[in-house]
């Protein structure tokens, strides 16, 4: 059962505990050039583009917000999501690496490393879809490339059942990563009260030896289409490529030394703020005379 | 006579001119002069000609005879004479030697370095007498070298070590002839320096072979800075080459703060100095508020600088004119220095430096809000000294009135740190945009048709050109239906993209800037219990660096002779005072005593009297007279507390009448000059015990200081006292409905926070709604605090958010009548202070969710009231919106104008107050308006800096969270 340990993905935003994944090697030639975090957040503006019209979806994105200016309604939602990004990033969902889109915030790649469990050694690659009218509509939904062999995973569709825990989405107390952190919850407990698939269920009640073959028949099935193109084309989207040392081993190599953010050491960009401030203290020049920190 | 070393022929104005002499030629001439030179020096060489013995009774002899030299045997006149003659031809030749082929030495120049002429000749003069003739030659000679030789010299060592003992053997001299050509030569050094600084390495290194890592130059310069006429003057134009070069090398700059003596003469001043210097600016515009760098160098440089020292000293003295002048140089040296510890010395006397009691700090802060040009310059200073990222000067200037949590609800701690998710905030101050300059009204040069399309399918529209695509795009994806991408089909403000991308590029420098801060300041550290001391009383270090000035008087205060000093601001701070370890007689019962001992005083101390002259100004609505708004910085305060009050009654009127607001006992408190003000008496039950706060305590003791005394200002300060009492009654009785209020928002707060706090084994039914939320307990801070507010509801300072906040909205509410610079500089201020991703700081100026005690004064609150002027205005003049285009036009040129000039000069960091303008439009052409039309102009700016404020509140959502430890 085990899996060819030679991959890698493109998933260069959101690597999160690199060292942890064994054989987690990042890919960036895929990849364009969105740095993290260090440029424009929004994408660039086309030039003389022709506004295209499309009034179905108009409404409730641009009014959500207070009733303003239905021209910042885009910038709101785009910050919403980014701050949610930076939420998952904090979290450090064990296993799970999730990259936005290039061509929209609202859908984000993702796959989850499966550890233990009945589900040992899977890798599943799911999308994450926000509702465009976010956080006011429903909670977004997880859909897995390949239907996972679950209870609460549609066999047609792979889609997870995520209102299950999140029967209505809360602004300011519902966030992305919490379904994300649930998408990695049912694997390992699993619960198959209204399931969506009912087999699953019932074998689980009923044949947990013939579940965990089908589950083990799924794993596999999931993996071997590991390097097969990302189900949807977008730059962004998470691929996975056989280990090819050229191009991997120095990725390897840096993930393993690099430890802070190369910005950190960015000379054009260098600026130093100055204290003199005893720490403990609100008195100005309350630290003893020594070289000031700088 | 002794010999001179300086060729006479360049003297007369008869400079010997070689010019076409073969290089051949004069080397050989050169070495000729050498020999016989080398000829006489051996001759008298006590080492070379005698044996010791007999250079001994040379000495002796020389020691013998009268009018000899101590270091060697008489020279006869004639071959001193001679020597003088060679010597001076010998330079000549020097000076005009070209340097060899890719820029090797010339011929000359390189016997000089081999034959090590010039120490040979040095130390031979040393061997005779020294005197200050002799060291006036030489250092007349190096000058002219150093000066006007064609090749470089500094370079050899054999040049460069004379020179430096020279000017090591110069450095005790008093003779005046010689200080002027050492500070000559001196000067002449640094301008070299500052065109070649390879050369300063050397000058260390040749330091060192002294015996000490000294920078001679430097420590030279020192003693000649204060002084006056040219000597002063070049010196310390020297310096101030220096200094530009320090902020280039570090080593320097090191040497400069660690090993001389020029942070402490500096940090000095002497009052002498201010006479000699420019008192007054040519003005060159309207526009002008600071002092350029075409400007200031033609002025000299250092004398500003000095200048801006000197001004702390000689404020008061001083006449509008001078005290923006000297503003202006204060500016200039803060953007000059940038060696961390020259900068400590100049900060450390603005923060704590006291003129008649009053901070330098406050008096500049109160200086923003005059009229004139001073105020203009004043916020230039101010601009600078927050771009500085100085944790000590921000928390004198805002923060140490923001830890205390005082402005908030208690019950709104929490908010502070939280995050604005859903970009709550911008929306918010977005919506203040005047009607008459939204984004859809705007004229086609700034409205952008261009939309941002935020899902890339544009392309995929553009390339179809099909609508029907583009209406089909959310059918896209991975086939199954789901939507995935939201329309792109409105009009979006692109504008607001550079916004957007400045704001983030400002909040991440500030951010890793402020890595060096003591403490995030996010109203949990420092803690806002143990910070407690109200506003105008001093903190615990503060008093102690009183006292470090100031002997403390510990005895019982002593009665006052009529007319003698004012009573020792240090004991006044003592009073105010809750630090046990500063003062333990007076400090045990200090916090908790609303009557400090008040020791009988006849005449109220200078300030307060000032302070009381400045009051009846502001009270009345203007300033009179230029030069009398010195000191009342304590005013604005209370200024401050009443317009909070204003807006208050203001607010309240849509829903009942202010009468019902009045509570019994209401009073008139009608002030000397018919200015009526009701104010509720509203003395609480504990008002007279120990009603008043710490920082009014502060206050009253001044005022109670004096009021047996002062007959003629008795009954404005009592009013005043009566004012203040009556703000804190009325922020008491407010406080429990609104804190009431509050309290929903931070029990779901508490909850999020909590939940986000769990970890793996959570469970997700909790998630949703219909799951009921476990009470929590009603106070997220328990009944420590709880108690502790109650018990210390005396103390409760009247919230205040500092002079500097104040003055700053004070003027940001007037806006409209200000001129475009004044504003410009304002918005630029604000902006950069609510880049600081400080959580008080920021949650003060964006987050519009927290509720503040009702009389602090929020930004949103002031920038809603421009709102509604402007609205007013437009509604009421037909022509406004027009005028309106024709200003956002203008200013768009002015910027594109910027731009070019920008460009052109090479860039180089310009004022990124430019950058508030829209920037992509293409220039339009600009129309004439008059710049009086004030209004006009500050609406443009106004829905502008909105549009700066509301993305620096998103990108603080997500910039201010990013985790750093990565």
């Amino acid at each position: 059962m085990n899996l060819n340990p030679f991959w890698s993905m493109s998933a260069n935003t959101s690597r999160k505990r690199s060292d942890e994944e064994q054989s987690g090697h990042t890919d960036q030639r895929a990849s364009p050039a969105r740095t993290h975090f260090s440029k424009k957040v929004l994408p660039p503006i086309p030039k003389n583009a022709t506004p295209f019209t499309k009034p179905a979806l108009m409404g409730p994105a641009a009014h959500t917000a207070n009733g303003t200016h239905a021209s910042y309604g885009p910038f709101y939602l785009e910050y919403s999501l980014l701050a949610e990004f930076t939420l998952v990033i904090k979290q450090k969902l064990p296993g799970i690496y999730v990259q936005p889109s290039y061509k929209s915030a609202l859908m984000w790649f993702g796959v989850i490393f499966i550890r233990h469990g009945l589900y040992q050694d899977g890798v599943f690659k799911f999308t994450v879809y926000i509702p465009d009218n976010y956080p006011d509509g429903e909670c977004p939904k997880l859909v897995f490339d390949i239907p996972v062999f679950h209870p609460l995973v549609d066999p047609v569709s792979g889609e997870l059942d995520v209102r299950r825990a999140f029967t209505k989405w809360r602004r300011n107390h519902n966030h992305i990563w919490q379904v994300l952190m649930y998408a990695r919850t049912v694997f390992y407990k699993i619960n198959t009260t209204e399931p969506l698939n009912p087999e699953a269920a019932v074998l689980y009640e009923k044949d947990v030896q013939l579940f965990k073959s089908k589950v083990v028949d799924s794993v596999k099935l999931c993996n071997s289409h590991l390097f097969d193109q990302p189900k949807i084309d977008d730059p962004y989207a998470i691929s996975f490529s056989p280990w090819n040392p050229a191009v991997h081993e120095e990725a390897k190599e840096r993930m393993f030394t690099h430890k802070r953010r190369p910005e950190d050491h960015h000379k054009g960009t260098q600026v130093s703020g100055l204290s003199w401030v005893k720490p403990g203290s609100t008195q100005p020049f309350s630290k003893e005379d020594g070289p000031p920190q700088s | 006579m002794m010999a001179s070393m300086v060729p006479s022929g360049s003297r007369d104005g008869q400079p010997l001119v070689l010019k076409g002499v073969d290089p051949e030629t004069c080397m050989i001439v050169f070495k000729n002069h050498w020999a016989q030179v080398v000829k006489i020096l051996e001759k008298h060489d006590p080492l070379r000609s005698s044996s010791t013995l007999a250079s001994l009774g040379a000495i002796g002899l020389g020691a013998g005879s009268s009018g000899a030299s101590r270091f060697g045997p008489t020279i006869p006149g004639d071959e001193a004479s001679a020597v003088q003659n060679y010597v001076e031809h010998m330079l000549l030749l020097l000076m005009e030697e070209e340097s060899g082929q890719a820029g090797a030495m010339g011929p000359i120049l390189e016997f000089v370095v081999m034959e090590n002429v010039m120490e040979r000749l040095f130390v031979w003069s040393l061997r005779r007498e020294f005197t200050d003739d002799m060291k006036l030659e030489q250092l007349k000679m190096y000058e002219m070298l150093v000066g006007q030789s064609r090749q470089p010299l500094l370079h050899h060592k054999p040049v460069l070590r004379p020179l430096m003992m020279l000017l090591s053997s110069c450095s005790g001299t008093a003779a005046p002839a010689v200080e002027a050509q050492l500070v000559l030569l001196l000067h002449q050094l640094c301008c070299v320096l500052a065109k070649d600084p390879s050369i300063l390495e050397l000058f260390f290194h040749t330091s060192e072979d002294q015996g000490a890592a000294n920078f001679l130059i430097f420590s030279l310069l020192i003693p000649f800075i204060h002084r006056e006429g040219t000597v002063g003057q070049q010196a310390r134009d020297a310096l101030l080459l220096i200094m530009a070069l320090s902020a280039e090398n570090e080593r320097v700059a090191r040497h400069v703060a660690e090993n001389t003596y020029f942070c402490p003469v500096l940090a000095t001043g002497l009052s002498g100095l201010y006479s000699s210097l420019p008192t007054k600016l040519e003005v060159p515009s309207e526009e002008w508020h600071c002092l350029h760098k075409e400007e200031w160098l033609r002025l000299p440089s250092l004398v500003q600088f000095l200048n801006s020292l000197e001004f702390c000293n000689a404020v008061i003295q001083l006449t509008l004119e001078e005290v923006m002048t000297t503003t202006a140089y204060l500016d200039l040296f803060l953007r000059s220095v940038t060696e961390p510890a020259l900068l400590q010395t100049f900060l450390s006397f603005i923060l704590l430096h006291q003129h008649e009691g009053v901070y330098i700090l406050d008096t500049l802060v109160s200086r923003i809000n005059t009229p004139f040009q001073l105020g203009t310059v004043s916020l230039a200073l101010f601009r600078t000294l927050i771009s500085l990222y100085c944790e000590d000067v921000m928390l004198q200037l805002v923060l140490k009135y923001l830890i205390p949590c005082n402005h908030m609800m208690l019950s709104q701690r929490r908010v502070v740190r939280e995050r604005d998710f859903y970009s709550a905030s911008a929306a918010k101050i977005l919506a203040l945009t005047p009607s008459c300059c939204s984004p859809d009204r705007s004229p086609p040069p700034l409205r952008q048709l261009d939309s941002i399309l935020f899902s890339k399918h544009g392309e995929t529209a553009k390339n179809s050109s099909n609508t029907d695509e583009g209406s089909g795009f959310s059918e896209e994806g991975d086939g199954s239906g789901n939507s995935c991408t939201i329309g792109s089909e409105i009009y979006l403000d692109v504008s607001y993209l550079h916004y957007l991308y400045d704001a983030r590029l400002s909040i991440s420098s500030c951010i890793r800037a402020c890595r060096v801060w003591s403490a995030p300041y996010d109203g949990e550290s420092p803690p806002p219990e143990k910070y407690q001391p109200g506003v105008l009383e001093e903190p615990a270090a503060d008093a102690r660096q009183t006292l470090k000035r100031v002997p403390p008087l510990l005895g019982p205060p002593r009665p006052r002779p009529p007319g003698k000093e004012p009573p020792s601001i240090a004991q006044l701070e003592l009073e105010w005072d809750d630090s046990f370890d500063a003062c333990p007689v007076q400090a045990a019962d200090a916090p908790v005593d609303p009557k400090p001992p008040q020791p009988p005083s006849s005449e109220p101390p200078k300030h307060i009297q000032e302070m009381m002259r400045s009051a009846i100004k502001v009270v009345k609505g203007s300033y009179i007279e230029e030069s009398d708004f010195q000191d009342d910085v304590l005013v604005y305060d209370l200024i401050a507390q009443k317009d909070a009050s204003e807006v208050e009654q203001t607010s309240d009127e849509p829903g009942g009448s202010p009468s019902d607001e009045a509570q019994p006992g209401s009073a008139d408190v009608s002030l000397k000059n018919g200015l009526c003000l009701t104010l509720p008496t509203a003395v609480t039950a504990d008002g007279g015990k120990n009603g008043l706060n710490a920082k009014v305590k502060g206050q009253t003791d001044c005022n109670g200081n004096l009021q047996s005394a002062v007959d003629s200002s008795d009954d404005l300060l009592s009013q005043y006292e009566e004012l203040i009492r009556t703000l804190v009654g009325e922020a008491g009785g407010k406080q429990a409905i609104t804190e009431g209020e509050a309290r929903k928002s931070v029990t779901a707060a508490t909850e999020e926070e909590e939940e986000e706090e769990e970890e793996e084994e959570m469970d997700f039914t909790s998630y949703t709604a219909e799951t009921p939320e476990p009470e929590k307990p009603q106070s997220p801070f328990g009944s420590v605090q709880r108690f502790r507010s109650g018990s210390s509801k005396g103390s409760y300072a009247v919230p205040f958010t500092g002079p500097f906040m104040s003055v700053l909205l004070s003027r940001l509410e007037n806006m409209l009548s200000n001129t475009l610079h004044v504003n410009l500089l304002l918005t630029g201020i604000l902006a950069q202070l609510a880049a600081y991703p400080q959580p008080l700081l920021r949650s003060f100026l964006l987050n519009t969710n927290l509720v503040f005690q009702p009389t602090v004064r929020s930004l949103y609150q002031v920038l809603a009231t421009v709102k509604n002027q402007i609205e007013e205005l437009a509604a009421c003049r037909k022509d406004f919106t027009e005028k309106i285009t024709v200003a956002q036009h203008w200013l768009l040129a002015r910027e594109a104008s910027f731009i070019t000039a920008d460009r052109s000069s090479g860039g180089g960091s310009g004022q990124h107050e430019a950058g508030r303008i829209l920037k992509n439009s293409p220039p339009p052409k600009p129309k004439d308006i008059s710049l009086d039309q004030t209004d006009v102009f500050a609406t443009v700016l106004f829905s502008e800096f909105l549009k700066e404020l509301a993305a620096i509140a998103q990108e603080h959502s997500v910039l201010s969270h990013i985790p750093m430890e990565e």
